[in-house]
């Protein structure tokens, strides 16, 4: 069912879909009770789902069903568990986005996450990390300098070039940050992360792999760029242009992208940094799940087909240590289902809301950090338990330094020791799910998020809300009252306001570092680049600025204009053009 | 020459590093214990940074860096500082995770005076900045302004006021003016007065700096003063500041109230060539208007945001409001947030025109 458009916003209208859907489970649960033929027909399928799971039996010889259900013959709460939540893989998906869950998984569900100095250091580790694996799934960090569109030559960035991630200058670095793999094989993918340059970035992953490969490549590639421009705005700060030209810039990418790569993700809608920056579960949540309302909006009305983009579309949470983790993603799941199916008319491939988790990294500490072990630990656990499609840990030793290698892997088996060594996750699919504490703060977590949907559809919808600070003040209050929870002792954290070693030390590290030389070495052959190519950048610039005038698709124009233009070269030109980014406080 | 006792500092996020979170809250404990705080917000260069701490005569730059690099940032802002005459001006700084003790110890060598390690209870940092840099000291009677430029004979030193209630747009209207102003006359000198509330018995965040983009160049001068418990939109020194500039011959001041109510008159006191009323379109229901009182004295009239729903009804409004009073008041729309918005090409135009 589709609702036809009327004055009211989108975010109302995900509110009055989720309550509408919430009447229509508890009406299936009265007629559960009160029709027998409906009761008849309900416990018929039921018996008919439970006889089709198959046994399995453990390593210790115990027989058990591959698919845990709530142990009832109680019709009614047939019908609010296959209705209000869903086996796994079936709508309303509370239970999981696919019905297998763990089992069987094709793919390692780890990323290798690295970037460091220049794009040959980033290469060699990439190629070290995956000499043993299948299934390459690279993922990159960039420097500070990339992520906010300067070139390593810009004044005052020196110290900053190759530092925290790789430095991407041109398609030049592109080529050797990727070099030696197979970009088209369906057994490697990349992601990036990155969000104001995304669409230049991009293009010079794209024009990079055509050099390599030849055009026919392009539908082939595979991958993610992170590209969450509202996020950025509400909580990590790296926009670049001014949000209106932001969002125009990656709707020309999702356009380009959702034609020419059905297998490439251009935008991962993510709650982490919303999170890290200091909201609450909810607010994390909420504002992570407006965001991606207000994506679809504005895809659609540039005329794309919600179908077409909407499985391209992927989640990227966080996972603390509060209770409310232990249904969060559950709450989200239901909500995009809805939203996506009732109100934008959605088919199922398009309802999915498929996630990556990552560990909290703000609670994490430097005092007795071996503690971050059992937090991951634990914090892996609930993503688990919640079916996240994905999932990265945090390395124990991150409050102090560069992840080590001794701690990346040690963080890397926790979750094969959770999801290969345990038995909780490997015999029966959702053996945690559903139990009634899960079901109390999902009712809880649910009605908060709404609530939050309320209060943003009251001042405008997300882009109105943003004007207004909202969300940016809203989350700086909660990182204050953490804070102060924290001093006040209200929030234990066992090690610094617990339990506290007083002769405790952090410990001494030694740090990875670009070295100078190094830095030196970026700048120069980024000025060769800028040489060779000046008179081609020119002419490129140019037309790349008649296309942003005249209101044309830019991200096609970019793939051209990465051939001779570097990173600042392109943003410098954008700059005068759309203008900067102007930071909100 | 007189003693300032109120303890101001200036805290940033280095260039290329967005992580603005602890800053954010260390920010507002500082403000809490009583202390001014000029906030540059993130991603700023050693130069920025080092000017603006100059400009506003801060005794201490608090810088939080995440992103890394952080020993050659640091050590370039204490070597700016030192270039520039202003060593009497601390650094101290930390950043969570990414600042070995190693290259704390490195950067203290380096002319920093501390370090502060993730875990640090936000009192010892307040009690920190306190006892190093809360000394009440003797200050000049004109610290900071650029003597080294003479006064160019024949110039008149034009002052703009901008007023109108917090969010209307008046920080980002008058950084577009500025842009326009330094193209526009590439030798001009522009001051800029910037105004935010004390809170009651506390220190003030004094933010707008960390909302420009352009006015941060070295032909504009920008102090950012709390009004220290005087009503009215304006702070004790306003006067004092506008009378500076004057003296050392700049082209155009800008002074930007705090935040007004419906009552406020800010320029009856302190007279201002061009007195420009910043409204948004939703400043309520035309029963209100009628009640705002600078309506009645502002030269110039803009209706910011002219892009959100209601902007016209607002024009149609003010334009009646206004057909009431006797001398000729001026009404533009704007959208100071869009790129070269001709709305503000207009209001740049009419301020360069009135005399």
């Amino acid at each position: 069912m589709v609702i036809e458009d009327h004055p009211m916003s989108v975010l109302a209208k995900v509110n009055a879909a989720v309550h509408r859907h919430n009447r229509f489970v508890q009406q299936q649960a009265r007629r559960a009770r009160t029709e027998p033929a409906f009761r008849k027909k309900l416990m018929r399928r039921w018996q008919a789902v439970r006889d089709g799971i198959e046994t399995v039996t453990t390593p210790t010889g115990l027989k058990l069903p591959r698919l845990a259900l709530p142990q009832t013959e109680e019709p009614v709460e047939v019908a609010r568990y296959l209705f209000g939540e869903g086996l796994p893989g079936e709508f309303p998906f509370v239970n999981a986005a696919y019905p297998r869950m763990y089992m069987g998984t094709a793919e390692e569900p780890t990323r290798l996450f690295a970037g460091l100095g220049l794009a040959e250091d980033t290469n060699k580790r990439f190629h070290y990390l995956t000499q043993h694996q299948k299934n390459i799934r690279l993922s990159t960090a960039f420097d500070g300098p990339t992520l906010y569109g300067l070139d390593s030559d810009a004044e005052g960035v020196f110290g900053k070039v190759g530092e925290g991630g790789v430095a991407i200058d041109t398609i030049e670095d592109m080529e050797r940050l990727y070099a030696g793999f197979p970009l088209g094989d369906e057994h490697f993918s990349v992601s990036m992360t990155i969000n104001g340059p995304a669409p230049i970035i991009l293009a010079m992953y794209i024009a990079s792999a055509r050099r390599r490969f030849g055009p026919n490549i392009v539908p082939k590639l595979r991958g993610t760029v992170q590209a969450d421009i509202l996020k950025e705005v509400q909580a990590q700060n790296e926009i670049i242009f001014p949000l209106d030209a932001s969002l125009r810039f990656l709707t020309d990418m999702v356009e380009w992208s959702t034609a020419q790569m059905p297998r490439w993700y251009p935008i991962s809608i993510s709650g982490y940094h919303i999170a890290e920056a200091g909201a609450t579960p909810v607010q994390q949540a909420a504002f992570t799940l407006s965001n991606g309302f207000t994506y679809v909006e504005l895809f659609r009305a540039r005329g794309l087909e919600v179908n077409d983009f909407g499985p391209r579309l992927s989640f990227f949470l966080d996972v603390g240590l509060d209770i409310e983790y232990l249904a969060l993603a559950r709450v989200c799941r239901k909500l995009w289902a809805i939203g996506m199916r009732d109100v934008f008319g959605a088919n199922q491939r398009a309802q999915l809301l498929k996630l990556h988790t990552q560990t909290s990294g703000r609670t994490l500490i430097a005092h007795e950090f071996k503690n971050n072990l059992t937090r991951t630990a634990v914090e892996l656990m609930l993503g688990c338990i919640n079916a996240t499609n994905s999932c990265h840990s945090n390395s124990a030793d991150e409050p102090f330094t560069t992840p080590s290698e001794e701690y990346v892997r040690l963080a890397a088996h926790a979750q094969a020791i959770l999801l290969e060594e345990t038995g909780l996750f490997q015999h029966m699919i959702n053996a945690l799910g559903s139990s009634p504490g899960m079901h109390i703060v999902e009712r809880a977590v649910q009605e908060a998020i709404l609530a939050e949907f309320a209060e943003l559809d009251r001042l405008g919808g997300v882009l109105a809300a943003i004007e207004h600070r909202y969300q940016r003040s809203q989350i700086q209050a909660s990182a204050l009252r953490y804070e102060l929870q924290i001093q006040d002792g209200t929030r234990a954290v066992i090690g610094l306001n617990r339990y506290r070693d007083p002769s405790e030390r952090i410990p001494e590290v030694t740090v990875v570092r670009a070295p100078r030389r190094n830095k030196q070495r970026q700048i120069d052959r980024l000025q060769q680049f800028k040489r060779r190519h000046a008179r081609q950048a020119a002419r490129e610039l140019d037309k790349l600025a008649a296309v942003v005038e005249r209101g044309g698709n830019v991200f096609a124009q970019l793939i051209g204009a990465v051939e001779h233009c570097s990173l600042g070269q392109i943003t410098a030109r954008l700059f005068e053009l759309v203008g900067r980014y102007r930071p909100s406080v | 020459v007189k003693t300032d006792n109120i303890l101001r500092i200036l805290t940033a996020v280095p260039i290329c590093d967005g992580h603005d979170s602890a800053i954010t809250t260390v920010n507002l404990e500082l403000v809490r214990h009583g202390i001014e705080v000029v906030y540059l917000g993130y991603h700023r260069s050693a130069r920025d940074i080092v000017r603006a701490a100059i400009q506003e005569d801060v005794r201490a730059i608090g810088i939080s860096s995440y992103n890394g690099g952080h020993v050659e940032f640091f050590t370039e802002l204490v070597r700016r500082l030192r270039r520039q005459g202003a060593a009497h001006i601390g650094v101290f700084g930390g950043g969570g995770a990414t600042i070995s003790p190693a290259d704390a110890r490195r950067m203290k060598r380096n002319g920093v005076d501390e370090i502060f390690f993730a875990g640090t209870p936000l009192a010892d940092m307040v009690e920190f900045v306190r006892a190093k840099y809360g000394r009440a000291r003797r200050v000049a009677a004109s610290p900071g302004l650029p003597t080294t430029q003479n006064p160019k004979p024949g110039t008149r030193c034009r002052v703009v006021g901008l007023t109108g209630p917090g969010g209307a747009g008046k920080t980002t209207l008058m950084d577009e003016l500025v842009l326009r102003w330094l193209t526009k006359n590439p030798r001009s000198r522009i001051g800029i007065l910037s105004h935010d509330p004390s809170r009651a018995g506390h220190g003030a965040l004094l933010g707008d700096r960390a909302a420009m983009i352009y006015s941060q160049h070295n032909r504009v001068f920008m102090r950012s003063l709390a009004t220290r418990g005087q009503p009215g939109g304006l702070a004790p020194q306003t006067g004092a500041w506008r009378k500076r500039f004057q003296q050392a011959g700049f082209d155009v001041v800008f002074v930007e109230t705090v935040g007004t109510g419906q009552e406020a008159m800010p320029f009856t006191r302190h007279r201002v060539d061009t007195a420009v009323l910043v409204l948004s379109p939703d400043y309520g229901a035309r029963l209100q208007l009628q009640k705002i009182a600078m309506l009645d004295v502002a030269d110039i009239v803009v209706v910011n945001k002219a892009d959100a729903p209601g902007a016209r009804t607002a024009r149609a409004e003010l334009q009646q409001r206004l057909a009431r009073n006797r001398h000729e008041q001026k009404l533009l729309l704007t959208v100071a947030k869009r790129h070269r918005d001709p709305g503000v090409d207009e209001l740049f135009d009419l301020l360069q025109r009135r005399d």
